[in-house]
């Protein structure tokens, strides 16, 4: 438009001829003339507007670039988004994990010498064991324990933290040699927490009588070897079904505890019922004729223990139980074979222990009538930290010392005794507290007793619990 | 031995046993009770509604207020722990390894659930992981 008017201009003013102009009135002269002047200031308006237009339209191109480069940008993330991306690996909280697998356990380490024999490495103990959880309320535990012993033997030194093993143990293999290797199962158990209050368990459950055979492994135990009468008197395990659990009294900590269970209790060693044929640790379960396997005599044993805790204040406590089983040994059922225990542990401050359990057995019997077995054991353990004395080494020492005994037997009937095997053993010793873990002790042990198996002792021992 | 003899000796034992339980939870209250009035924490009242210590203080112009504290996961632990073994550090151990652990003990030690959960809380809160 703004040309076309340029032109129109141009045109008018070529196009009249110079003999015309001066044909031209003064009106129209003037008329022409403010035309002329008009158009020159559209034409100015029509520059102006140009060059805005020409502005506008570099800022639109400077936009359009600035568009596009934008867009560039995008479609370069969106492509490079679109490539697969390995995911950071964030750690989960393992307390949210449902199931969880682990090991536990001890080892132990044993020098000895006893009286006539020389001083020898005796024992080594691997003793873990493995814990699986699935879920909050379902555990399944069973401890293993694998002995290489010393076969010049050490009477007298029942090594073996594992309670299952039978009586006997304090027996030497006299004039051995080598080693040997032995690998039992402790237990081997299914927990599963029914309630607050009741957990059932079952499988090769260790037993409740007294509280020694459930928490006697090596590193808890301070004395590198078990009280004669727990050894000889009760078995250690039993395969059968457990209800226990405890019931606070109160709420300042008092609780009773309690364990009820049927297991498959001890046995005979040739299926008689002679006295000298009952098999404590056996278990009255084997092979029948038919190749299935059954108790021998149909009734398996029951038994319980009924326990309370009693704290007076921080590492003061009382805890006092008592606990029995009973149940038909020999196979034809004619006998049962009875244990009662009563157990106690006073801890009294952080730095003195006092625990004990007194222990009697008594079983029927074809050739000997009703026998009678007992013993007890005590032991107190003073940690020297007690003192106050800030020095490092006394106070990582605990000085330990034990008395037990043990009756072998008695004939109710003809009023002898059995076995005539009577045992008193005072224990004297120390546990070196490397770390709380890791245990040096040691201790001397001087017998009284009618068995000739039985003879003083010196022991060492580094055990680990882990 | 007669069996006369072994019948005095087999009643004479269990109750010499019972003797000295008796005798240690009195050396136990006796001791406990020697402790200085407002130093001592006392876990032996049942009348609380929750797990507590109470200690009381005497003051010759007021009477006797009782504070009371709860028991805490950590002395739970530590009473616990040292029925059967040293203390272990929380540390040794993650929150799930814990968890399974406190499960095992739980059942072995027959300690009650509620107890059983605060000790828990108290050793996966300091666990190392």
């Amino acid at each position: 438009m703004t040309l076309g008017l340029v032109a129109a201009g141009c045109a008018i003013g070529t196009a009249v001829p110079t003999h015309v102009s001066a044909a031209v009135s003064d009106a129209d002269f003037e008329t022409l003339k403010e035309q002329v002047q008009q158009m020159s200031g559209e034409l100015q308006s029509l520059k102006q507007t140009n060059q805005l237009d020409q502005q506008t339209i570099q800022q639109l191109q400077q936009q359009l670039g600035e568009t596009q480069t934008l867009a560039t940008n995008a479609v370069q993330k969106a492509e490079a988004a679109a490539q697969p991306q390995p995911l950071p690996r964030v750690p989960i909280d393992e307390a949210t994990v449902n199931h969880n697998f682990q090991i536990l356990g001890d080892a132990e380490f044993q020098f000895s010498k006893a009286n006539g024999q020389n001083a020898a490495f005796s024992l080594a103990d691997f003793a873990p064991i493995f814990l699986y959880r699935g879920g909050d309320n379902v555990l399944f535990e069973a401890g293993f324990d694998f002995i290489l012993q010393n076969n010049g033997g050490t009477p007298g030194t029942s090594t073996d933290s594992n309670p299952a093993n039978p009586p006997g143990d304090t027996t030497p293999t006299a004039n051995g040699t080598g080693y040997t290797t032995t690998i039992n199962l402790s237990f081997a158990q299914l927990d599963y927490v029914m309630s607050d209050y009741v957990t059932l368990c079952v499988g090769d459950l260790l037993l409740p009588l007294g509280t020694y055979s459930e928490r006697s492994a090596g590193w808890l135990n301070k004395f590198p070897d078990n009280p004669l009468a727990v050894d000889a008197l009760i078995p250690g395990t039993g395969i059968g079904a457990e209800l226990r659990g405890a019931i606070p009294v109160g709420d300042s900590g008092k609780f009773i505890n309690y364990a009820v269970y049927g297991v498959n209790g001890p046995g005979s060693a040739d299926g008689t019922g002679n006295a000298a044929q009952l098999d404590i640790a056996g278990g009255n379960v084997g092979f029948t004729s038919n190749g299935g396997m059954a108790n021998l005599h149909g009734k398996p044993d029951g038994g319980g223990r009924l326990g309370i805790f009693l704290p007076f204040k921080p590492h003061c406590d009382l805890e006092l139980g008592i606990s029995a089983q009973s149940g038909e040994w020999d196979n034809a059922g004619n006998h049962l074979w009875t244990a009662g225990v009563f157990d106690a542990a006073l801890h009294l401050g952080s730095s003195l222990e006092i625990k004990g359990e007194y222990i009697q057995t008594q079983y029927g019997s074809d050739d000997l009538g009703a026998v009678r077995q007992q013993g007890w054991w005590i032991q107190a353990g003073y940690k020297l930290a007690g003192l106050n004395l800030e020095l490092p080494v006394i106070n990582n020492v605990e000085l330990v010392g034990r008395f037990d005994s043990l009756q072998n037997g008695y004939d109710s009937v003809n009023g002898n005794n059995l076995f005539d095997f009577n045992t008193r053993r005072y224990s004297a010793g120390y546990i070196y507290y490397i770390t709380t873990a890791l245990l040096f002790e040691g201790d001397y042990e001087f017998l009284n007793s009618n068995d000739p198996s039985q003879v003083n002792q010196f022991i060492l021992q580094l055990s680990y619990g882990f | 031995m007669n069996k006369p003899k072994q019948l005095k000796t087999l009643i004479r034992t269990p109750l010499a046993l019972v003797i000295a339980a008796m005798a240690m939870g009195a050396l136990a209250s006796a001791l406990y009770s020697a402790e200085p009035a407002g130093t001592a924490p006392d876990i032996g009242s049942a009348s609380s509604q929750t797990n507590s210590i109470e200690s009381v203080t005497n003051s010759p112009d007021a009477k006797p207020v009782v504070a009371k504290t709860e028991i805490s996961g950590a002395e739970l632990y530590s009473m616990h722990c040292n029925r059967c073994h040293p203390e272990r550090y929380p540390t040794e151990r993650t929150a799930a390894q814990w968890k399974t652990i406190m499960l095992h003990m739980q059942v072995r030690a027959n300690i009650p659930a509620g107890q059983a959960r605060q000790i828990l809380k108290y050793l996966q809160d300091n666990s190392g992981r």
